[in-house]
């Protein structure tokens, strides 16, 4: 398979004033892969994905997206590219489902033009194909935490990109949504969706990726198929815990050694 | 049919703002019953000069009441639109120009104004310059004490600027005159429309109304900013251009309230928030149904108190005294949706 590369990292580091986040990252995401980025709270994983939407500016490095660097493009252009899924959080004013998902075609529009007929009936296409139309008209605020994250995906789809990046998508789920929003994410990506996702379950790893790359301490320290990267020997050495990889039905699970009674 | 709603919501909305408007013109010390208005309206329009009846009409009518009218509608359309851009710019329902510190720092720019030069101008731009300063400062503090996005800090920052310069404003007016300048500036600060002259309402209305077009104008980007920064810009919004043009509006205009009518706090607070609980935060609809709101609002206050008092309350107290208990209801209500 020839490999297609939509963003391509090279050498970037980021630091704030007196610490340093990344640390020399190089990292490619090419079409039609869904890419997990695994590691420990701090290792820098979040700051790639706001540095790869220009959220913020690393100190070296650069970032290619398409046939330009990050810093020739605009907002606007870059979110004509890239779908970003936030973490839902709250909105102090409660706009509805509908009104939320709209928002995702602000990019589309000239600066001052209206939304149009066009743009609401995108938007309920998006509720459609995520199967949650009948939300359409409550109001975002009253919704549970994993009919605000099927939203979010539905505002994404709206943008008519081809690229997904999301900010541990399962984070604050209940577990039955957490595997219904995997399954939706694999749904997506057989339609031809290329997906960035952080998250911190080797699981969902497993259960949902092409490849996996492994991040601790600013770098990225392992990069490749997900049954080859996720081992005993690395949880350990990333989250300092021993766990055991067990194949069920053909899938890769990982159990952690757990100690019951340790007073 | 979304847009039809929209449609007609305003529309219904301008024709309420009208009729108050004629009401207001026909009712008061001298009142003029509708059939001779109607017969004024069409003399004039015909472009007829010279008769007496309607030249006592065109006293009270143009040069007492007309000014005044519009200086209600032109002041409440400017706090309220500026009001409900600042809670959307901020992403905290809780700001407005009086909160920010706007109204104070306007206060303090114009009496400074007022102090060193004999110029309209002058008093207008010191105006304005101190209004942006005093958000400069709110936003500072607020963000000095907690570096992230905290509704309560803001508003404390806003608290203490409001202070500072309502501090500055009683050094001003301890070098004041005492027997010119003191109580003209005195006055002026309680909120008063009485003052209006046509001419002065007319040079006015001009950048207000063009603040709130604008405001009117990026009012869509407004709920996108409202979603916080990182996820606007990752939508494709320039959250910095939006904000920028967005907070010189709103100073903007409420500075220059300031400079026609003094301190008339809470209509930027409340009217927002009303129709936000009647008809949702969709920005699209809230900044131009705040304008018409908040006209309607401030000119029925104005209408009523010019009639139902022997003495005329100055309509900044008048305000406070209804947007307070108001606020109180909407704060209760509203809380839900904030946590």
């Amino acid at each position: 398979m020839e490999l297609n590369p939509i963003i391509t990292v090279n050498d970037l580091h980021f630091s704030y004033p007196k610490q340093s986040v990344l640390e020399g990252i190089d990292f490619t995401l090419n079409r039609g892969e869904i890419v997990s980025l695994l590691g420990p709270n701090g290792c820098g994983k979040s700051t790639l994905i706001r540095l790869i939407l220009k959220l913020i500016h690393p100190s070296q490095g650069e970032i290619w997206l398409d046939n330009k660097t990050i810093d020739r493009y605009s907002h606007r252009e870059i979110a004509k590219h890239i779908a970003y899924i936030p973490q839902y959080n709250n909105v102090p004013f409660n706009y509805s489902v509908l009104e939320m998902v709209m928002m995702g075609r602000v990019a589309k529009h000239g600066f001052f033009a209206a939304p149009s007929a066009r743009d609401k009936e995108v938007a309920h296409e998006s509720l459609c194909r995520i199967g949650i139309d009948d939300l359409a008209h409550r109001p975002f605020g009253q919704l549970s935490g994993g009919q605000k994250q099927m939203v979010l995906l539905a505002r994404a789809l709206t943008q008519e990109v081809n690229t997904f990046i999301m900010d541990e998508p399962v984070s604050g789920l209940d577990y039955g949504n957490q595997i219904r929003l995997l399954e939706l994410i694999s749904d997506l990506a057989r339609q031809g969706y290329t997906f960035l996702k952080t998250t911190h379950y080797p699981d969902h790893a497993l259960m949902v990726s092409s490849r996996v790359v492994v991040m601790n301490g600013g770098k990225i320290i392992a990069n490749g198929k997900p049954e080859e990267v996720i081992t005993s020997t690395m949880i350990r050495e990333v989250y300092g815990i021993n766990a055991d990889l067990i194949t069920h039905n053909t899938n890769t699970w990982c159990i952690p050694t757990f100690n019951k009674g340790i007073v | 049919m979304l847009r039809f709603k929209t449609f007609s919501i305003l529309s219904s909305a301008m024709m309420v703002l009208l009729l108050i408007m004629v009401v207001s013109l026909l009712w008061g010390q001298y009142p003029i019953d509708f059939h001779t208005f109607m017969g004024y309206l069409e003399f004039k329009l015909m472009g007829g000069t010279g008769n007496d009846t309607y030249t006592l009409l065109d006293n009270i009518i143009l040069q007492i009441r007309l000014p005044r009218v519009l200086l209600a509608i032109l002041i409440g359309s400017s706090l309220a639109v500026s009001g409900a851009a600042f809670q959307a710019m901020f992403v905290n329902p809780l700001v407005s120009p009086g909160i920010l510190g706007v109204l104070a720092g306007a206060s303090f720019g114009a009496a400074l104004g007022m102090l060193i030069s004999e110029q309209w101008y002058v008093v207008q731009l010191l105006a304005f310059v101190f209004g942006f300063v005093a958000v400069g400062v709110a936003v500072l503090i607020g963000g000095m004490v907690s570096n992230s996005r905290s509704t309560i800090m803001l508003v404390l920052g806003g608290v203490i600027s409001g202070s500072l310069f309502t501090a500055l404003l009683s050094v001003i007016k301890y070098m004041a005159d005492p027997y010119s300048t003191l109580p003209a500036i005195v006055y002026w600060l309680m909120g008063s429309l009485t003052m209006a002259d046509l001419h002065g309402v007319l040079m006015v209305s001009i950048p207000m109304l063009l603040s709130i077009a604008g405001m009117v104008a990026l009012s869509k980007y407004f709920d996108l900013l409202s979603l916080g920064d990182e996820e606007a810009k990752a939508l494709g919004v320039n959250v910095p251009l939006i904000r920028f043009l967005a907070i010189i509006l709103a100073t903007l205009a409420s500075s220059l309230s300031v400079v026609m009518a003094g301190m008339i706090g809470w209509v930027g607070l409340i009217i927002p928030h009303i129709i936000r609980m009647a008809f949702g935060p969709s920005h699209r609809l809230l900044i131009p149904l705040s304008a018409i709101v908040g006209a309607i609002f401030l000119l029925l206050a104005d209408t009523v108190s010019r009639l139902a008092m022997s003495v005329e309350i100055p309509i900044g107290i008048l305000t406070s005294l209804i947007g307070i208990p108001v606020f109180i209801i909407v704060l209760k209500n509203a809380r839900a949706a904030w946590n």
